[in-house]
């Protein structure tokens, strides 16, 4: 394996590893909170239907992933909606929200099928253009991935240093007695999954107008759902969440290089990976599971007004 | 509380409004949303002007059409789908049922069946893997047409066309060999079925005729569209070096344009639409152009002279075209790739002939012999040159 | 405290009320529905119309959706065995292809036996293919490790892979140039279907084990003790309760009839494997769960209009020209409406 086949893994995982960081730092703040979001598949695809769409309507890809990020927003607010107005149970309402996005997706999606776009312009990293193009023209990245790193770290701040943030944490750990200092449980859990759903519409917005400038049913191939397990593999810490994102972002990678090299092992084992690491690391964290997560995790707040 | 119960429906209704009314509605029919070139080949035959039947009265035909996937794909759907549509135009009292995204299986079966319920006697199962499901309901319903393809089989009422997609594959490969500048040329394929190593394997023979020391890597996704990763095998190629993509894939559009990025060159399959995607760095592709055949068809149906015929249909006879060249190939491309069709149909050069060589250095086809028509489809081996798991 | 919608409030009552609320909440979400199609340019009163006559209007449409409701009926009991002791086993889908796998591998192996032989082996191994696959989470979340949610999930998308290594692989197909699958089944590996439709020996099966489950849960003491775990396990275990043996038996279980489903549908309807043969069943039983609270009737009606709203979108898409998947969005309102559990529904009671 050449160092060129490396650095293309290390590329493609950051390509692919983007819009799953994303989407796990927007689950981060859901599950920050208290909320578990297992209808971020829904959300994402809906969010890259609509910025996908946008994006073909009116020529603009900025204008595309603001959309996306609106879309995200509001499949969220929905849920939020269901769980925290309506105390629905948060695993059925996600999973509902899920199936939502399919169809939504689909119906938003479907004119654009096989639309063409001029994706977010790719710029390479400072200094790397005088290296010969096979190896610089790996390293052109859209604006969408220069921001993922600082966006987790600005989501970091925002969980850990401000007081909005304590206050979130709070929520998540023990609604009630942040209630009784004073906050509203509600009021911050509609927030968080606000910009939760928008997040993840970002992580959307990447893939299908960033990365493969395209729009198909299902295209997000389970990464909502990689996104929550990534959440519990990150200690749901969003510096963390960027190891875990390009851990299996390399994953897939890895998968196609090994193909490339001529080397025998079925394509569909090497699927499996990413899934199987993910709870691999469940197993192995489990133990200290419980200190990690925020208590109130899945639990429905019923209120003080009873 | 009633308040409740209204909330409920006004947010409901609200998140409604806000997600497809930001939109734009949805258009009724998936029309390609591009300029499709035209072919290049000539039509087979002229095709008769319909009877004098007014369309605003009783269909004179109605065609039901399944896809496997969405017909705007730029890909295969799309070439059926464009097919069809020709059909419209050149008989204009004909009214066509569509139903994309049909699963190859026997879910397959209800829709058709939906289909015949609603008047359709000439079924089109565009795909491969609607062949049985297509087979069990014709049994089921004698007076109803099925024109299959990609199949084999037949009956009273049922028939198999296709075109020779590994002769449009081996001219692709002479192109693909002809303007590679590092000798590594990089397939995307779906899965490791018998014609797409057919393809390859003609693809792979066509440019080491040109170029002995070309190679093809080949890498497979795993599903006949799964967008990222198409994204990323194509990525992959590239970073082995490889600086022509071609692909067998539903569409082609994802990896078209990640090598246009890259600044690759691209050659398509299966729908001429796929050049839109690499303004500049397009070769040339292969199309299929079911058009006139299908017109054919649908004209024997409607005049009761519909026969069952096993078609294999190549350039020469118009049902596959090569697509218009990009900007970047020099004319003596184009003229050896003009040459090497004119053999091809002339018979002088067939491809795949003996000695054929596999990847581990056996002897597959022997000196003088020719490997059988029949055999293309149960391919499951390499051609020395090629690299990559035929697993 | 519950935090879903009480199942036997629902049912208890009066069966025309309880209808009335079925009908309430299909009615609202309907008209959602039929909104959303509107706001996309179609006649969402001409799609319903037709949905409801090209399923329930012909002998043919009736059998498909009978056809569609067999897996149904199978994963949803999947989820509500587990709901009783508060278990969430999501993973259906999983469960389903290794129950289908290890089913196809006894077809294949003991392609010699007679259909009298070979159709319970076939069954059982279904069984044990799907508890397998549920054993690990269960497993896990019985040692206290991990929440079978996520693990359940995360399984749904390994078992796939499995079964298409080996389509393409060991099982693969002489027929396999043109598209994957394994060999096919010996007519005595397959369930015999009636009267000519797709419906299947695996309806009387389903009807069986949804019958079982009834019984079961109501009149068993293991029903008694499920549901005292489910309602509170702390007081269940100071009581004695074995809730391990319980988390881990009832999960298994509800995965073994998962793998029923899968072995229902290569055996009685495909006749062999294929890759992605389930259009997620998994997760539709998860809903019809939800949907009915758990309780058979109840399963059993949601089953069956499930089976309807999803066979329906073939003539969506034909004449109306909508993606197929479109009917998810009905699927995903009706589950809404329930959950957000409007005053109708419950009559006042607090969650």
């Amino acid at each position: 394996m050449s160092v060129l086949s490396i650095l293309g893994v290390i590329s493609s995982a950051i390509f692919s590893g983007a819009s799953l960081l994303y989407a796990t730092l927007g689950e981060i703040l859901d599950e920050r909170a208290g909320v578990v979001d297992l209808g971020l598949e829904g959300v994402m695809l809906v969010s890259a239907a609509t910025g996908f769409g946008v994006t073909v309507r009116t020529g603009n890809p900025y204008l595309g992933v603001l959309a996306a990020m609106l879309a995200g927003g509001l499949m969220n607010l929905l849920f939020a909606y269901l769980v925290v107005t309506r105390r629905a149970n948060q695993l059925a309402s996600g999973l509902a929200l899920m199936f939502f996005g399919f169809g939504m997706s689909a119906l938003i999606g479907r004119p654009y099928v096989g639309s063409r776009i001029n994706g977010l312009p790719r710029y390479s990293l400072p200094g790397l253009s005088d290296l010969p193009p096979l190896i610089s023209s790996q390293f052109r990245f859209d604006l969408l991935i220069y921001l993922a790193l600082p966006t987790a770290i600005l989501i970091g701040w925002l969980l850990f240093r401000t007081r909005w943030g304590l206050g979130l944490r709070a929520v998540g750990e023990n609604p009630n007695a942040a209630f009784a200092a004073g906050r509203d449980p509600r009021w911050i859990r509609y927030q968080a999954l606000f910009l939760g759903g928008a997040l993840a519409g970002l992580g959307a917005a990447h893939l299908s107008i960033a990365w493969t400038m395209t729009w198909g049913e299902y295209m997000t191939a389970g990464r909502g759902f990689i996104a929550v397990a990534l959440v519990i593999f990150s200690k749901w810490h969003p510096l963390r969440a960027v190891a875990g994102a390009l851990l299996f972002g390399g994953a897939v990678a890895f998968q196609l290089l090994l193909q490339a090299s001529g080397i025998p092992i079925s394509p569909f084992l090497l699927d499996t990976i990413p899934y199987v690491l993910t709870l691999l690391v469940l197993i192995a964290w489990g133990g200290t599971r419980k200190h990690a997560a925020p208590a109130s995790l899945g639990r429905v707040y019923l209120g003080a007004e009873q | 509380m009633k308040k409740s119960l209204f909330t409920v429906l006004c947010l409901l209704v609200i998140a409604a409004f806000l997600l497809p009314a930001c939109k734009p509605a949805a258009t009724p029919t998936a029309e390609p949303t591009t300029a499709v070139e035209p072919p290049t080949a000539v039509p087979v035959e002229p095709t008769e002007e319909p009877s004098a039947v007014p369309t605003e009265e009783e269909p004179c035909l109605i065609i039901g059409a399944i896809y496997v996937g969405p017909v705007n794909d730029a890909g295969y759907n799309q070439a059926m789908h464009d097919g069809l549509m020709e059909v419209k135009e050149n008989i204009a009292c004909v009214d066509l049922l569509e139903a994309e995204n049909v699963f190859e299986g026997p879910d397959a079966e209800r829709v058709m069946e939906n289909m015949i319920a609603e008047g359709a006697t000439l079924i089109f199962p565009t795909s491969f893997g609607h062949q049985e499901p297509a087979f069990n309901v014709a049994q089921k319903h004698p007076d109803v047409i099925f024109e299959h393809a990609g199949g084999w089989m037949m009956a009273g009422n049922f028939a198999n066309f296709y075109g020779k997609p590994p002769e449009t594959w081996y001219l692709m490969g002479v192109a693909a060999g002809m303007m590679t500048e590092t000798d590594k040329l990089g397939f995307v394929a779906a899965m490791p079925l018998g014609w797409t190593l057919t393809f390859v394997n003609a693809f792979e023979l066509g440019a080491q005729s040109v170029n002995p020391e070309a190679e093809t890597i080949v890498t497979f996704t795993g599903s006949w569209s799964d967008r990222a990763k198409e994204a990323a095998a194509t990525d992959a190629l590239i970073n082995q070096g490889v600086d022509v993509v071609t692909m067998h894939v539903d569409s082609p559009a994802t990896v078209i344009q990640t090598a246009e990025t890259r600044g690759v060159y691209s050659i398509g399959f299966q729908s001429l639409a796929a050049q839109q995607y690499a303004p500049e760095f397009w070769i040339t592709g292969a199309g299929f152009t079911f058009g006139p055949l299908m017109t054919g068809f649908a004209q024997s149906v409607i005049e009761g002279t519909w026969e069952p015929a096993f078609i294999r249909c190549g350039v020469a006879d118009g049902c596959m075209a090569v697509a218009p060249y990009g900007p970047k190939v020099p004319d003596a491309v184009k003229a050896k790739v003009d040459e090497v069709l004119a053999q091809l149909t002339a018979g002088t050069l067939v491809i795949f002939q003996g000695p054929l060589v596999d990847q581990d250095g056996a002897l597959r086809v022997a000196e003088g012999e020719v490997l059988a028509e029949e055999e293309l489809g149960n391919t499951d081996w390499f051609v020395k040159g090629v690299i990559g798991q035929p697993q | 405290m519950t935090d879903k919608p009480s199942p036997r409030l629902l049912l208890k009552l009066d069966p025309l009320v309880a209808a009335l609320r079925y009908l309430t909440i299909f009615l609202v979400a309907f008209a959602l529905f039929g909104l959303i199609l509107w706001l996309a340019g179609k006649d969402p009163l001409q799609a319903i119309r037709d949905t409801f006559s090209s399923t329930l209007g012909t002998g043919y449409g009736l059998s498909e959706v009978v056809v569609k409701m067999i897996p149904l009926l199978f994963t949803a009991v999947a989820v509500a065995l587990p709901s009783r002791v508060g278990l969430i086993n999501v993973g259906g889908e999983g469960q389903l292809y290794m129950g289908a796998w290890l089913a196809a591998w006894a077809a294949l192996t003991f392609s010699a036996l007679p259909p009298w032989a070979l159709l319970p082996l076939m069954a059982a191994m279904g069984m044990v293919g799907g508890a397998l696959w549920a054993f690990i989470p269960a497993f896990l979340r019985a040692r206290g490790l991990v929440n079978e949610t996520i693990t359940t999930l995360l399984m749904n998308y390994v078992a796939p892979s499995i079964v298409t290594f080996f389509i393409y692989g060991p099982w693969r197909s002489p027929l396999n140039a043109l598209y994957p699958q394994t060999i096919d089944f010996v007519p005595a590996a397959r369930l015999p279907a009636f009267f000519g439709t797709r419906v299947h020996l695996g309806l009387l099966l389903a009807l069986l084990f949804l019958l079982l489950y009834w019984l079961v849960i109501k009149y068993t003491r293991w029903g008694l003790e499920m549901r005292a775990i489910g309602g509170n396990p702390q007081a269940a275990r100071r009581n004695g309760l074995p809730l391990t043996t319980y988390v881990v038996a009832v999960l298994c279980i509800g995965g073994a009839l998962a793998g029923l489903a899968g072995m229902s549908e290569v055996s009685g309807i495909h006749g062999r494997l294929r890759p992605g043969f389930s259009p997620g069943f998994g997760y539709m039983g998860f809903l019809i769960s939800w949907l009915s609270g758990g309780g058979p009737l109840g399963i059993l009606i949601m089953s069956f209009l499930t089976a309807v709203i999803s066979t329906g979108g073939d003539i969506l898409q034909i004449k109306q020209g909508l993606p197929f998947a479109v009917v998810n969005i009905l699927l995903a309102i009706s589950l809404f409406v329930i959950l957000a559990r409007p005053s109708l529904l419950t009559k006042g009671k607090q969650a």
